[in-house]
């Protein structure tokens, strides 16, 4: 199944990329990659729904709700990899961006 | 816990609560990271997000459906259909035994006519009110485990009858 590769899709797939094996949060993704819960999770959805995210519960500390973890499955690293140098093409415009503003 | 925390708590909640089943652990889990936004208002937003997050999943799901979706959704949507289903029916039913209770009042005012004629509510508020509230509350207690969202739609036609009915007396009385 294709996956449409969009800015933020790119975003969050650089971001899993950073520690490949690590369990990610996912306040924590809203914050690295500065997208909204609306933008960020319907793309986690999609990742998910196609076998390229897995997902699961923290083990829970006392007192506290466990919290949903998320980290790329081998097939999305490999289409994370694979998309990479979408990846450096979007850093790259965005730094352009960002000179050309200041 | 500020006004505003509590409001996107509350609100997220309500949706974890009606989200579809597809969605719920999703929905949950957004819920959960809550605990960890450090603004109130920021909260909020997260819950607005969210919120936007699992309507868009939703009617994509529904969308693919409509086309001719894959199984597991297709499920979901029946399952939804059923629920909606049994809701309506629950207060077509209701309607229709509250209207079978008015009609029995008129035919006892027919065969009776005194009732009508003393002065005395009683007899119609027994006829139109506690019958039908008390086979609701029987079909209620009845259904609730097998066959819940016929319950709601009883226990939604109910309470609608019963406002109805709390409104009819205040006007009687004050007036």
């Amino acid at each position: 199944m294709k996956i449409r590769l969009s800015p933020q899709t790119l975003k969050v797939l650089e971001v899993f990329l950073e520690e490949p094996r690590e369990w990610r949060y996912g306040y924590d993704m809203s914050r690295v990659t500065g997208l909204k819960s609306g933008s960020l999770y319907p793309i986690l959805m999609r990742l998910a729904e196609r076998k390229l995210l897995e997902t699961e519960w923290e083990a829970n500390e006392a007192g506290k709700p466990p919290r949903h973890l998320y980290r790329l499955t081998p097939d999305g690293l490999q289409l994370a990899r694979e998309s990479r140098p979408q990846q450096v093409q979007m850093r790259q415009r965005r730094t352009a961006l960002s000179g050309a503003e200041g | 816990m500020s006004l505003v925390r509590r409001v996107a708590v509350r609100w997220l909640e309500a949706v974890v609560r009606n989200a579809p089943p597809a969605c719920r652990e999703w929905a949950t889990g957004m819920l959960r990271e809550l605990d960890y936004v450090e603004s109130d208002w920021a909260a909020l937003l997260w819950a607005l997000g969210s919120t936007a997050a699992i309507s868009r999943h939703w009617l994509r799901v529904w969308r693919t459906w409509m086309r001719g979706g894959n199984r597991k959704e297709e499920a979901t949507m029946k399952e939804t259909a059923m629920k909606v289903g049994g809701l309506l029916l629950g207060v077509l039913m209701a309607a229709v035994l509250a209207v079978g209770a008015y009609g029995l009042m008129v035919l006892s005012f027919h065969l009776f006519p005194a009732l009508e004629h003393q002065g005395v509510p009683w007899p119609a508020w027994l006829i139109v009110i506690v019958l039908p509230e008390t086979l609701f509350v029987l079909g209620i207690v009845r259904l609730w485990k097998t066959k819940r969202p016929m319950a709601i739609g009883i226990l939604l036609a109910a309470v609608i009858l019963g406002t109805h009915f709390a409104m009819h007396i205040v006007n009687h009385f004050a007036g």
